[in-house]
């Protein structure tokens, strides 16, 4: 198979037509005070419907998409998503809602969240939910908030330090350091949480540790009771980072791990699309210690109405206008529904078999980093690349060549030219073989080939390097550096490229 | 059950016997005996059909937008969105597509994300546009998390017409116990701001400034741009409606420092509330201070243009701990959406709806101002489509629960419904006309307000 990506060199919308210059055309009512009136329209061009849908048709065919290639992306879970949840989403009964209606009419949607908050209750064994969470991050920084607001209440002001594992996603020390916390990363071993490291660093300074199991390396913490009865001795929250959920389900769960609060990433594990990059949607899930914490509206059940109560004194308050991305939450949904508990549980099974598959037969070709039972996915190293003069963001590039997406490369850091890699159980037997040959064409690629890659996309590589100096980020910036400037050196970084 | 699982239950075995291993379990025999679940508790799988059927009986029960006269918004609205918009959004190389940190692979998404971002230069007048946030409120909180690292200080002035959702929101994103937050007074009377007031205070130990364009209330302050100067270099935070900054004058000519908003009425429907989009916009010399993903333009090795996520140096997964923001998934396919929402308009489609929009609030107010035991306006000010409305009397929410019962949806209330909160310094309800609102509806309008005021209250109310 030879794959090429269409190259349209489409220009950029001012370019299909520059935009006509002056005062708005539109008559404005006299209400308006005058000096507030725009003296200079907008500058944006007319454009007719062909002419739009012809842009963004050619530039969607400059990208790679679940539904054209395989996304061994370690971390993120990029599974199908299901069509029927796009033409559900669309209906009127959930499009054509203001979240600001009376709740008397909106008893459909609210039993939709309230079976959603149950469903995901019973995944998580943590019962009491928020569904007011845009994403994984929004959920960490939440969660974390509920923590102050649960230690101010006990008066352990005294803990404000934050502890994770050096293999935590970067959104975890970030949503701790913006929620107030300091950061403590402690050191793994083996991959997994080192629990000498762990007992030396918990205090009575300690106010939270973020773990995620399976975590980044792809291993489950076998230590997790350990783990949790030890920050719980020493009186520290035990947060769960949902984002490896997709491991676990029907195995075992956060709450009976002995997590306080979970978030979910349900733009992975329940297959809502990412939208290139979002949007995301979260839950966050919780048991009785940190409950009354939780964001308001709270989605009760009285008979058999439901209603959004605000009467939670110790509540946060709000993180979000409205009730979360509801759109989305409606897909995940969906998901649940049609799995079901069977469904559900197979999910699992299947991504961590799919997954072990493809840490087996890559690992005869590139190290593996830890020991080789896995769950979803897995870490190599790209180290002996460098012994032919390449690196793992060679590999990367070549790879996306062969029509598939890389893995996700230099994360976690502690392996050294990582790539984690991850099998979601969507992807069958066949194109998981297909990966491994499209993997072994790349890895045995000569060395120039393998620096020049890619060649069979849209561009070439892309010089990251001089898009940081050049900072050209608006088409104000293009018009100022005098339209495109000429080329220079494809110099790729070597940044972490992940979840 | 559904076919999302390849291999018709076969390729499980094909699997375990390449590994050597007798059954699945086998895989999770590191999960500890005393953390195992046997069962999880869901229901049995269904087909398809019937999620799709159990979906709609659901759905049923709701009553739609479409079935109200609605004059709900507050910074979400119900717009009609060309086809081709959806069109587009349903492309699955862009709806299913991950981050485009493999730039050569994404060029398509990487394009859109750029014309995006200068879509909001080019709307706010600013220089840096971010790829988005998570809405319109956090986006809030996050420039004002911002202007904190731009500026040495430790209060906030923000307008004490703020809608309660939004503030509440920036407490949550104000952790600091160092942040105190002033709210600035303005006139009951006429709405207008206290110039000397805001003048004074920001000389006081004052990190950044938040104004509305227009505000919680509606109200289009005509001061807006003489805040810069009573300022002086304080970030001024501006948080505008997109449409109405196709006919304002925009606050990059203001002197405004970071301009945000909330995007949701360009290119998606109100669901409910979510997905929104947050919008955020600052000068050049900040942009290594922004949170969230940018791009930028730069070439290929053979000069050929191309897009690419930049200033990652910023970001959690480099920066972790000293990130702009923990944000990493964002709402990028709605950033398309009011990309190709506003591309499917034109400048001038988009001029003449919010043109329209404001004469028929004016319209509306005209008509609810001659409806005895209604203040609309309640502050006498400039306005567009959205404008608060009193009700003497009566409880705001016993007003709209019988306005409700006659088949309008008159608006939202301006009251924070926590028990126990403050009482809101402008009591009554926002309320906002829309495409759907014609001249007939505005009648039913104010003939069921008539109609609701003029019976005897039922609750008991004062
Ligand atoms: C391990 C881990 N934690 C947290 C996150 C953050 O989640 P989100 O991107 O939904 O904010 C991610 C994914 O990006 C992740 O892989």
């Amino acid at each position: 198979m030879t794959f090429r990506q269409a190259r349209w060199d489409e220009p950029l919308l001012w370019e299909v037509r520059p935009p006509r210059e002056g005062a708005p055309e539109a008559h404005l009512p006299d209400s308006i005070p005058p000096e507030l009136r725009r003296r200079k329209a907008v500058r944006w061009p007319e454009l007719s419907e062909l002419e739009v849908a012809r842009h963004f048709t050619r530039l969607s065919q400059m990208n790679f998409g679940i539904e054209t290639s395989f996304y061994p992306l370690g971390s993120c879970t990029m599974k199908y998503n299901p069509r029927v949840s796009e033409v559900l989403a669309r209906r009127p009964g959930v499009a054509d809602l203001h979240p600001y209606q009376p709740e008397e009419s909106v008893q459909g949607i609210l039993a939709i969240l309230w079976e959603l908050e149950r469903s995901l209750g019973r995944i998580t064994g943590l019962p009491h939910i928020s569904l007011q969470i845009a994403a994984g991050a929004h959920g960490e920084y939440v969660a974390l908030r509920m923590t102050a607001a649960y230690l101010k209440d006990r008066g352990e002001t005294q803990r404000t330090e934050v502890l994770l594992p050096d293999t935590a996603h970067g959104t975890n020390p970030a949503s701790a350091a913006m929620a107030g916390f300091t950061t403590r990363e402690i050191p793994s071993k083996d991959g997994c949480v080192d629990l000498r490291a762990l007992d030396a660093a918990l205090s009575e300074r300690t106010a939270a540790f973020m773990l995620t199991n399976p975590n980044t390396a792809g291993l489950f913490e076998e230590d997790i009771l350990e783990i949790s009865d030890r920050v719980h001795r020493a009186g520290g929250v035990l947060y769960y980072d949902g984002a490896n959920l997709n491991a676990i389900l029907g195995k075992t769960n956060p709450g009976k791990m002995g997590f306080d609060v979970a978030h979910l990433n349900l733009h992975k594990t329940f297959a809502t699309p990412h939208g290139g990059g979002g949007p995301g949607d979260g839950a966050l899930c919780a048991g009785d210690r940190l409950r009354d914490y939780l964001p308001v509206p709270r989605l009760e059940r009285k008979g058999r109405k439901f209603h959004l109560s605000y009467d939670h004194p110790k509540s946060i308050g709000k993180v979000k206008t409205a009730y979360g991305n509801v759109g989305l939450l409606l897909r995940a949904y969906a998901f649940i529904r049609a799995h079901g508990e069977e469904g559900v549980k197979r999910v699992s099974e299947r991504a961590v078999l799919n997954s072990n598959y493809l840490g087996q037969r890559l690992g005869e070709h590139l190290p593996r980093a830890f020991k080789p039972l896995v769950k979803h996915e897995f870490v190599l190293s790209g180290a002996p690349l460098r012994e032919r003069g390449v690196r793992t963001l060679d590999l990367a590039k070549r790879l996306l060549d062969e029509g598939v997406h890389a893995p996700t490369v230099y994360f976690p850091s502690l392996v050294e030219e990582s790539l984690m890699v991850e099998a979601p159980e969507t992807e069958s037997k066949r194109d998981l073989d297909a990966f491994v040959e499209a993997f072994l064409r790349a890895l045995h690629d000569s060395p120039e080939h393998l620096r020049e890659a890619p060649v069979n996309l849209s561009v070439g590589r892309v010089d990251e390097v001089r898009a940081a100096r050049a900072l050209l980020l608006s088409w104000r910036d293009l018009e100022k550096a005098g339209a495109q400037g000429a080329g220079g050196a494809a110099a790729g970084s070597a940044a972490h490229t992940g979840p | 059950m559904v076919r999302w699982i390849p291999g018709n239950g076969e390729e499980e075995s094909l699997l375990l016997k390449s590994l050597g291993l007798g059954s699945v379990e086998e895989l999770f025999r590191d999960i500890p005996e005393k953390a195992r679940i046997r069962k999880i508790g869901l229901d049995p799988p269904m087909s398809e059909m019937q999620v799709v059927r159990e979906v709609d009986r659901l759905l049923a029960k709701n009553r739609t937008l479409e079935e109200f006269d609605a004059f709900l918004g507050a910074g979400l609205y119900d717009r009609y969105t060309p086809a081709v918009v959806d069109g587009i959004l349903q492309r699955s190389e862009f709806y299913t597509s991950y981050t485009p940190y493999q730039a050569e692979a994404s060029q398509g998404v990487l394009q859109t994300l750029f014309e995006f971002q200068s879509l909001w230069v080019e709307l706010t007048d600013m220089e840096v546009a971010n790829a988005s946030l998570y809405d319109g409120a956090t986006a809030i909180g996050e420039a004002m998390l911002m202007a904190r690292r731009l500026s040495p200080g430790h209060r906030f002035l923000l307008p004490s017409t703020l809608f309660w959702e939004r503030r509440s929101v920036l407490e949550n994103y104000a952790p600091r116990t160092d942040m105190e937050f002033v709210e600035v007074p303005c006139d009951p009377k006429t709405g207008r701001l206290d110039l000397g007031f805001i003048e004074r205070e920001s000389r006081r130990d004052c990190f950044g400034v938040l104004v509305e364009y227009p505000d919680s209330l509606g109200i289009l302050q005509q001061d807006l741009p003489k805040v810069k100067a009573a300022i002086g270099d304080r970030p001024l935070i501006v948080s505008a409606d997109p449409l109405a900054l196709t006919i304002l004058e925009p606050p990059g000519n203001w002197g405004a420092d970071i301009v945000v908003g909330e995007g949701q009425g360009f290119g998606v429907s109100s669901s409910f509330g979510g997905p929104l989009l947050g919008l955020i916009a600052c000068r050049h010399r900040d942009a290594r201070m922004l949170p969230g993903r940018i791009v930028g333009a730069t070439a290929d090795g053979a000069g050929r243009r191309a897009f690419t996520l930049t200033l990652q140096a910023r970001e959690q997964h480099i920066r972790r701990s000293r990130a702009t923001s923990n944000i990493c998934t964002n709402q990028t396919l709605v950033s398309l959406a009011f990309l190709a929402y506003a591309t499917a308009m034109g400048p001038k489609g988009l001029a003449q709806l919010a043109s329209e929009l404001a004469s028929r609030g004016q319209e509306l107010a005209k008509a609810l101002r001659e409806v005895p035991g209604l203040k609309a306006p309640l502050v006498e000010a400039p306005f567009l489509w959205e404008f608060a409305v009193g009700v003497e009397g009566r409880g705001t929410d016993e007003f709209l629960r019988s306005m409700f019962g006659e088949g309008v949806l008159a608006g939202s209330s301006l009251a924070d419904p926590r028990p126990g909160a403050r009482a809101p310094r402008f009591p009554g309800f926002l309320t906002s006309v829309g495409e759907r609102t014609d001249t007939a509806a505005i009648d039913r309008y104010a003939r069921a307000a008539r109609k609701v005021l003029g019976s005897p209250t039922s609750g008991g109310a004062p």
